[in-house]
C-alpha cells in the first residue's frame, strides 16, 4: 500500500518536475522545477532498494545521485549568474539568440 | 611485367598529381614538366601493357571481410579503355601548356586532371566490384572539382555540384547493384559475378542489371540523366576534352559492355538500354542543332553519340559500341580541343558571334572540319565505320529503332555542318584578335587529326584484342580484319541507305535558305529542344523543393529552451507508444 | 597497476595536478599542457598494452571493491577514438587557447572528460555506467560554456546542461526501475532477467536519456547551439566521441535489454532514417561552418544507428562492426573537420580578438591563403559526405553491406534511402569546398592572421589518418571486428 502510494508520489513529482520545465521562464526556477524531477529519481532508489530487500544499496545509491544532482545544481546557478551579469535577466526566452 | 606497368599506369599520374601539389604554385615550370612527364609515362605504360594483356588478376591486395580482395585484371577491354584515357589524357595535358597558360592556382588544375586519369585507369583495370566503385566515385569527385575550377564564377560552381550529384544519384544504383550481387554471390570479383550470373535468383540479377543501367547512363549522360553534361561546360575546355572524350563519359558504356554478358539475358534489359540509348541520340541531336553556344553544341553531340554506343550494346553490338568510342574518344577530342583553340582566341563561345575565322585560323579550320567530318559519318574518316557497324547491328535487332537512329544519324550530319558554318565560314560578326593555335596546341591538335585519318585501320586488331582476352563475351565479338570489315560494310545495302541519308542532312543546311516553310513548321520541336525537353525544369523543381523543405524545417530550431523540452517530452512519449505497440 | 586501472586512474589522478600547474604560477599555463600531454602519452602506453592483453586473453577485467571494470572490444575501441582526439585537441589548443582566462581548467577539464569517457567503455554494471555518464557530462558542460564572458556560449551552456540534466534524470528513474525489478545492477545479469512491462519502460526511458546526449531528433535540440559555442578543440570532442559515448552507453544497456523486446531494432533503425534526413536538410541551408558541421553530426549519427540498428535487428555482425567503423571514422573525420574550421576561425577572427562566428562565405578564397587548412577541412567533408577514397566511404560500405546481407526489403529500403542522404549531404558540402578555391579571397581572408604550427600538425596528423583508412580499411579491423564481436556477445547472436 505504502509503496504504491510513493509510486504515485514519484509519478506526481516527475509530473510536476517535468510540466514545470515546459512552462518556467525564470532560470532559478527551472532549475528548481530540474531538482525536483531529480528527487523522483533518490525516491525511486530508496523504494526500488526497500522493494528487493537491498535497502543499503539503495539508499548509497541515492546519496551518490543527490552528490552528482547538487554537482549540476551548482554549475547551473552559476550559470544564471553569469547570465544575470551578461543578460540582465533571468528570463531565458531571452537566451534565443542562437536558432535556426 | 603486366602488374608492373598496370600500377604504373594508375600511379604514375597519381604520384604526378602529388608531385605537382607538393612543388606549389610558385614553381610553374616543375609542375608543368612533372605533369607531363607523368601522364606521357602514363601512356606508354598504358600503350605497351595492350601487349601483355590477360585474363587473370596481375595485381593483388586482401583486404578482407566486406572488402574482399582488391584485384587489377588487364584484360583487353579494361588495357584498350586505360590506354584512350591516357593517350587522350596526356595530349590534354600538353595542350593545358598553353591554353591555361597564366591562370591562378595551375596546382590544382593539373593535380586534379592527372588524378582524374588515374582514377579512370583504375575502374577500367579493376576486377573488384568495390574497387571499381571507388574509382567510379573518384572520377565523379575530380569531374566536379574541375568543372568548377573557376570557383568565382556561380554557373561554374553550379555545374560542378550539379555534375557530382546526378553522378552520385547514378552511384546509388550502382552501389546496390553491387551490393545485391554481392550478397547472394558472397564475393565482389567481377568476373565471379559474370561467369555465375545466370546462377543468381532473378530478382537479385534484375536489381543489379537495373542498377547498373542507371549508373551508367548517368555517368554517361544518357536521358534522362544528360542534365549535367552541358552544365559541365563551364569547365576549362581541356577538362571537357577530357571529360568527353577520354574519362568520365566513357565509363558507363564501359560497364554496360563489361557486363553485358551477365545480363543479357535479365528480361527487358537489352530493350532498356536500347531504347535509353536511342532516345539519348536522337534527343542529343536534337538539342545540338538548336543551340547556339559552340560546346553547348559539342556537348549534346556528346550525348547523341554516347546514344549510339549505348544504343549499339543494346542491339548486341559489343564490338560496335567499343570501335565507336574509339573512334569518338579521338575526334571528339580534337574537336573540343579545336573549339578550345577557337574559344580561347575569341574570348566567347557564342557561335552568333563568331564566324569567318577560316581565313585567320587555318590550322584549327582544318583539324576541326577533320573531326567534323568524322563525326558526322563521312566516308573513310574513322567516325563512318564505327557507325555503320552500329547501324548494322541495330538493323539486325530491331528495325523501328534503325529507323530512328538513321534519321538521327541525318540530324548529325546537318548539325555538324551548321557548327562548322557558323563558326569558320558565313560573315564575321565580331572584330577580333584571331590567331592561330600556338605551338603546344598544334602538337595536340595534329596528332589527333592524324588519329581520326587513320585510328579506324586498326579495327581488326582491336577486335581481336578484345576477343583473345575477354572469355565471357565470345558470343557477342565477332571481328575477322579491317579488310573483311570492310568489304562487308560496302556490301551491305544499309550503309549505302545511310550515306544518302547523311547526304540529305547537309543538303538541308546547305538549302535552308529555301526551306523557311519546312524548318517553320519545326520550330516548337527546336524550342523544346533548346529547353532540353522539361528535364531542365525537372531538375529545378527537386531543388526548389529540397531548398524550400530545408528552409521550412529549420523553423524547428526555435532556441527557446521550453520548446526544446517539450521536444524531449514528445520523443518520451512517442518511443513508449512505439515499444507497447510493438510488444 | 593494471592497464584498465591506468588508462582511467590516469587521466583523472592528473586532472587536479593540471590544473594546480596551471594556478600555481599565473604565467606557466605550458605547464598545464605539458602535463596534459605527457599524461595522454602515458595512457597510450596503458592502451597498448590493454589491447595487447586484450589480443591475447579477451576480456580483462578488474575488480576494486564492488566495483567491476571490463575491457572489452568495445572499450578498446572507444578508447582507442577518445585518446586520439584528446591527444590531437591538446596539441591544437596549445596556441588556440593560449592567453585565454582559465587556461588551466581547460585542460584539467579536457583530461578528466576524457578519463570519464573511459570509464564508461569499461563499466559493467549500471549505476557505476551512469556515474562516468553524469561526470563525462558535468566536465563538458563547463566546456561548453567556457567562454562565459561571452552571452551566446552562456546560452548554449544553459540549454545544454538544461536538456542533459533532464536525460540524466531520466536514465536514473531507467535504472531504478531495473533495481527494483530485477534486484540487479550488472548488465551481464541483467541479460538473463525475464520479460517485464516494467524493464521495457526502462528501455525507453534509457533511450530517451541517453538519447539527449546522442542528439536522437527531436531531441537535438542544444547540440547546434553547444558545438558552435564551445572553443574549437572542444566541439570537436563533442561532435567526434561524446555524442557516440553516449550511443555506447545506450547500446550497453539496450543490448543487455534485448532478450525483453523485439523493437529495439526497429526502434533504432527508425531514429537512424529521422536523423539522417533531419540532419541533412538542416544543414543544407546554413550559413555558418560550425552550426553545418553540428547537423552534419545528427545525419551522422544515424548513420552509426542504421548499422547498429542492423546489428540489433536482423543480428547481422557486419552491421555492428559498420556502426563501430562509422564511429572511429566519424570521429576522425568529424574532429578534423572542427579542428580545420577552427584553425580558420582563428586565423580569420580569434587573431584579431573578434568573436564572430566563422561563416561560408568568410571561407572565400581561403585556400589561397591557408592552403593546408583549407585541404584538411575539403578532405574532412568530402570524406562525411562518403567520397572515396576518404575513410567515410569505407564505413557506410560496410554498414551497407551488412544491410543487405539481412535480406530484409525494409532494411535494403533504408540502405538506399541512407546512400541517397549521402549524396544530399554532398549539396552542402560541396558548395564549402568550391567557396574555399576561389580565386578572389574574402576581406576577412585578406587580412588574416597565419595558423600556427602546432594547429597544422594536428591537422595533419588527422588528415593522414582519414586518407590511410580510405585507402587501407583493413588498418582499423583489429578495432572494428573484436568491437563488433563484443557487441554481438552482449546481444546473445
Amino acid at each position: 500500500m505504502t509503496e504504491t502510494l510513493l509510486l504515485i508520489g514519484i509519478l506526481a513529482l516527475f509530473g510536476v518536475g517535468l510540466y514545470g520545465m515546459m512552462i518556467l521562464h525564470n532560470f532559478i526556477k527551472l532549475v528548481i522545477a530540474l531538482q525536483i524531477l531529480t528527487k523522483t529519481a533518490v525516491l525511486a532508489f530508496v523504494i526500488a532498494g526497500e522493494m528487493n530487500g537491498q535497502i543499503q544499496l539503495g539508499q548509497s545509491l541515492a546519496l551518490t545521485v543527490i552528490v552528482a544532482d547538487t554537482m549540476v545544481a551548482v554549475v547551473g546557478l552559476a550559470l544564471a549568474v553569469q547570465v544575470r551579469r551578461h543578460f540582465g535577466t533571468l528570463d531565458i526566452r531571452a537566451l534565443s539568440t542562437l536558432k535556426r | 611485367m603486366a602488374g608492373l606497368l598496370v600500377l604504373l599506369t594508375i600511379l604514375a599520374p597519381w604520384g604526378g598529381a602529388a608531385s605537382v601539389l607538393l612543388a606549389g604554385d610558385q614553381r610553374h615550370k616543375t609542375q608543368q614538366i612533372a605533369a607531363v612527364l607523368c601522364s606521357v609515362i602514363a601512356a606508354f605504360a598504358a600503350l605497351l601493357l595492350l601487349a601483355f594483356t590477360v585474363t587473370t588478376p596481375s595485381v593483388e591486395y586482401a583486404i578482407g571481410g566486406v572488402f574482399g580482395t582488391f584485384t587489377f585484371i588487364p584484360d583487353g577491354l579494361g588495357t584498350f579503355l586505360a590506354a584512350v584515357a591516357t593517350t587522350i589524357g596526356s595530349l590534354t595535358v600538353i595542350f593545358s601548356l598553353d591554353y591555361m597558360h597564366g591562370e591562378h592556382q595551375l596546382g590544382r588544375y593539373y593535380a586534379l586532371v592527372l588524378l582524374f586519369i588515374g582514377a579512370m585507369c583504375g575502374l577500367v583495370l579493376s576486377g573488384n566490384l568495390l574497387l571499381l566503385f571507388i574509382f567510379w566515385e573518384m572520377t565523379a569527385l575530380c569531374s566536379y572539382a574541375l568543372i568548377s575550377f573557376h570557383n568565382d564564377d556561380p554557373k561554374a560552381v553550379a555545374g560542378g555540384i550539379k555534375a557530382l550529384v546526378i553522378t552520385q544519384i547514378g552511384g546509388v544504383g550502382l552501389l546496390v547493384g553491387i551490393l545485391a550481387a554481392y550478397t547472394q554471390l558472397g564475393t565482389l570479383d567481377i568476373n565471379m559475378l559474370i561467369a555465375n550470373a545466370g546462377s543468381l535468383p532473378a530478382d537479385a540479377l534484375t536489381i543489379t542489371a537495373f542498377g547498373f543501367l542507371i549508373a551508367a547512363a548517368a555517368k554517361s549522360a544518357q536521358v534522362p540523366f544528360h542534365t549535367w553534361l552541358p552544365g559541365a561546360m563551364e569547365a576549362p575546355t581541356p577538362v571537357s576534352a577530357l571529360i568527353h572524350a577520354a574519362t568520365m563519359v566513357n565509363a558507363g558504356v564501359y560497364l554496360l559492355a563489361r557486363f553485358y554478358p551477365a545480363f543479357a539475358a535479365v528480361p527487358g534489359w537489352t530493350s532498356a538500354v536500347l531504347i535509353v540509348g536511342m532516345i539519348s541520340a536522337l534527343f542529343g541531336a536534337l538539342m545540338a542543332l538548336s543551340t547556339h553556344d559552340l560546346k553547348r553544341a559539342l556537348a549534346y553531340s556528346t550525348i547523341s553519340q554516347l546514344g549510339f554506343m549505348v544504343y549499339a550494346i543494346g542491339a548486341g553490338g559489343i564490338f560496335a559500341s567499343q570501335f565507336h568510342l574509339l573512334n569518338h574518344a579521338v575526334f571528339k577530342a580534337l574537336l573540343f580541343l579545336g573549339a578550345g583553340a577557337v574559344i580561347h582566341t575569341m574570348g566567347t563561345r557564342d557561335m552568333r558571334r563568331m564566324g569567318g575565322l577560316s581565313r585567320a585560323m587555318p590550322f584549327v579550320r582544318n583539324v576541326f572540319v577533320i573531326g567534323g567530318l568524322a563525326l558526322a559519318g563521312v566516308p573513310f574518316f574513322n567516325g563512318f565505320w564505327s557507325k555503320e557497324l552500329i547501324l548494322e547491328a541495330g538493323l539486325e535487332t530491331a528495325v523501328w529503332s534503325f529507323v530512328v537512329m538513321l534519321i538521327t544519324a541525318g540530324l548529325t550530319a546537318l548539325y555538324t555542318l551548321r557548327m562548322i558554318w557558323l563558326v569558320f565560314f558565313g560573315e564575321a560578326h565580331a572584330a577580333f584578335p584571331a590567331h592561330d593555335a600556338p605551338n603546344f596546341m598544334r602538337i595536340a591538335l595534329g596528332m589527333l587529326a592524324i588519329g581520326v585519318l587513320g585510328i579506324w585501320l586498326l579495327a581488326g586488331a582491336f577486335g581481336h584484342l578484345l576477343e583473345s582476352t575477354l572469355p565471357y563475351h565470345e558470343s557477342v565479338l565477332h571481328v575477322d580484319s579491317t579488310a573483311d570489315m570492310i568489304s562487308a560494310l560496302i556490301a551491305a545495302p544499309a550503309t549505302w541507305l545511310t550515306l544518302a541519308v547523311i547526304g540529305v542532312g547537309f543538303a538541308l543546311w546547305v538549302l535552308r535558305e529555301r526551306l523557311t516553310a519546312f524548318t517553320n513548321s519545326l520550330a516548337p520541336l527546336m524550342r523544346a529542344a533548346a529547353a532540353d525537353f522539361g528535364f531542365e525544369w525537372l531538375n529545378r523543381r527537386i531543388v526548389i523543393a529540397a531548398q524550400s523543405a530545408a528552409v521550412n524545417l529549420r523553423k524547428t530550431q526555435t532556441g527557446q529552451l521550453n520548446w526544446n523540452i517539450v521536444g524531449i517530452v514528445t520523443g518520451l512519449v512517442a518511443v513508449l507508444l512505439v515499444l507497447m505497440v510493438g510488444r | 597497476m593494471t592497464p584498465t586501472l591506468g588508462l582511467i586512474g590516469l587521466p583523472l589522478i592528473t586532472s587536479p595536478l593540471v590544473y594546480f600547474a596551471g594556478r600555481v604560477n599565473r604565467r606557466h599555463a605550458a605547464w598545464s599542457r605539458g602535463l596534459a600531454l605527457l599524461s595522454l602519452l602515458i595512457a597510450w602506453v596503458f592502451f597498448a598494452q590493454a589491447a595487447q592483453d586484450f589480443s591475447l586473453n579477451g576480456t580483462l577485467e578488474t575488480t576494486i571493491g564492488m566495483i567491476v571494470l571490463r575491457i572489452d572490444g568495445i572499450s578498446l575501441l572507444l578508447t582507442a577514438v577518445v585518446l586520439t582526439l584528446a591527444t590531437v585537441v591538446t596539441i591544437y589548443s596549445a596556441r588556440y587557447m593560449a592567453g585565454e582566462m582559465g587556461e588551466e581548467k581547460y585542460y584539467a577539464l579536457l583530461i578528466a572528460m576524457s578519463g570519464a569517457m573511459i570509464g564508461l567503455a569499461c563499466a559493467a554494471d549500471l549505476f557505476n555506467l551512469w556515474v562516468w555518464f553524469e561526470l563525462m557530462t558535468i566536465a563538458s558542460f563547463l566546456l561548453v560554456a567556457f567562454y562565459c564572458q561571452r552571452r551566446t556560449a552562456l546560452e548554449a551552456g544553459v540549454k545544454y546542461l538544461v536538456q542533459s540534466a533532464i536525460g540524466s534524470v531520466l536514465v536514473l528513474l531507467g535504472i531504478a526501475l531495473i533495481f527494483a525489478q530485477t534486484g540487479t545492477l550488472r548488465l551481464d545479469e541483467l541479460a538473463l532477467a525475464g520479460e517485464s512491462l516494467a524493464l521495457l519502460g526502462a528501455g525507453a526511458l534509457f533511450v530517451i536519456g541517453f538519447g539527449v546526449k546522442i542528439a536522437l531528433v527531436p531531441l537535438h535540440t542544444w547540440l547546434p547551439d553547444a558545438h558552435t559555442q564551445a572553443p574549437s578543440g572542444i566541439s570537436a570532442m563533442l561532435s567526434g566521441v561524446v555524442i557516440e559515448t553516449g550511443l555506447i552507453a545506450l547500446l550497453r544497456v539496450v543490448g543487455a535489454l534485448a532478450g525483453i523486446a523485439e523493437s529495439w531494432g526497429v526502434l533504432l533503425l527508425a531514429f537512424g532514417a529521422i536523423n539522417m534526413l533531419f540532419g541533412n536538410l538542416m544543414a543544407l541551408r546554413q550559413k555558418q561552418v560550425k552550426r553545418l558541421l553540428a547537423f552534419s553530426s545528427l545525419s551522422h549519427v544515424g548513420y552509426m544507428l542504421l548499422g547498429f540498428g542492423i546489428a540489433f535487428y536482423a543480428g547481422e555482425i557486419n552491421g555492428a562492426a559498420g556502426g563501430f567503423f562509422h564511429l572511429l571514422t566519424h570521429g576522425l573525420m568529424k574532429g578534423l573537420a572542427f579542428l580545420a574550421a577552427g584553425a580558420l576561425l582563428y586565423g580569420l577572427h580569434l587573431a584579431h580578438e573578434r568573436h564572430d562566428p566563422l561563416t561560408v562565405g568568410d571561407l572565400a578564397g581561403a585556400a589561397r591563403r591557408y592552403p593546408l587548412a583549407a585541404l584538411t577541412l575539403s578532405l574532412a567533408v568530402l570524406g562525411l559526405g562518403g567520397l572515396p577514397p576518404l575513410a567515410g566511404f569505407m564505413s557506410k560500405w560496410q554498414i551497407f553491406a551488412a544491410g543487405f546481407q539481412t535480406q530484409d526489403t525494409l532494411v535494403m529500403l533504408l540502405v538506399i534511402f541512407a546512400a541517397l542522404n549521402s549524396v544530399l549531404s554532398l549539396a552542402y558540402y560541396a558548395p564549402l569546398v568550391n567557396r574555399m578555391y576561389r580565386d578572389h579571397p574574402s576581406n576577412v581572408v585578406q587580412q588574416g592572421k597565419p595558423i600556427p604550427f602546432s594547429m597544422q600538425v594536428s591537422l595533419i596528423v588527422l588528415a593522414v589518418m582519414v586518407l590511410a583508412i580510405g585507402l587501407l580499411p583493413s588498418l582499423v579491423n583489429w578495432l572494428t571486428e573484436p568491437a563488433g564481436a563484443s557487441l554481438m556477445m552482449v546481444l546473445g547472436r
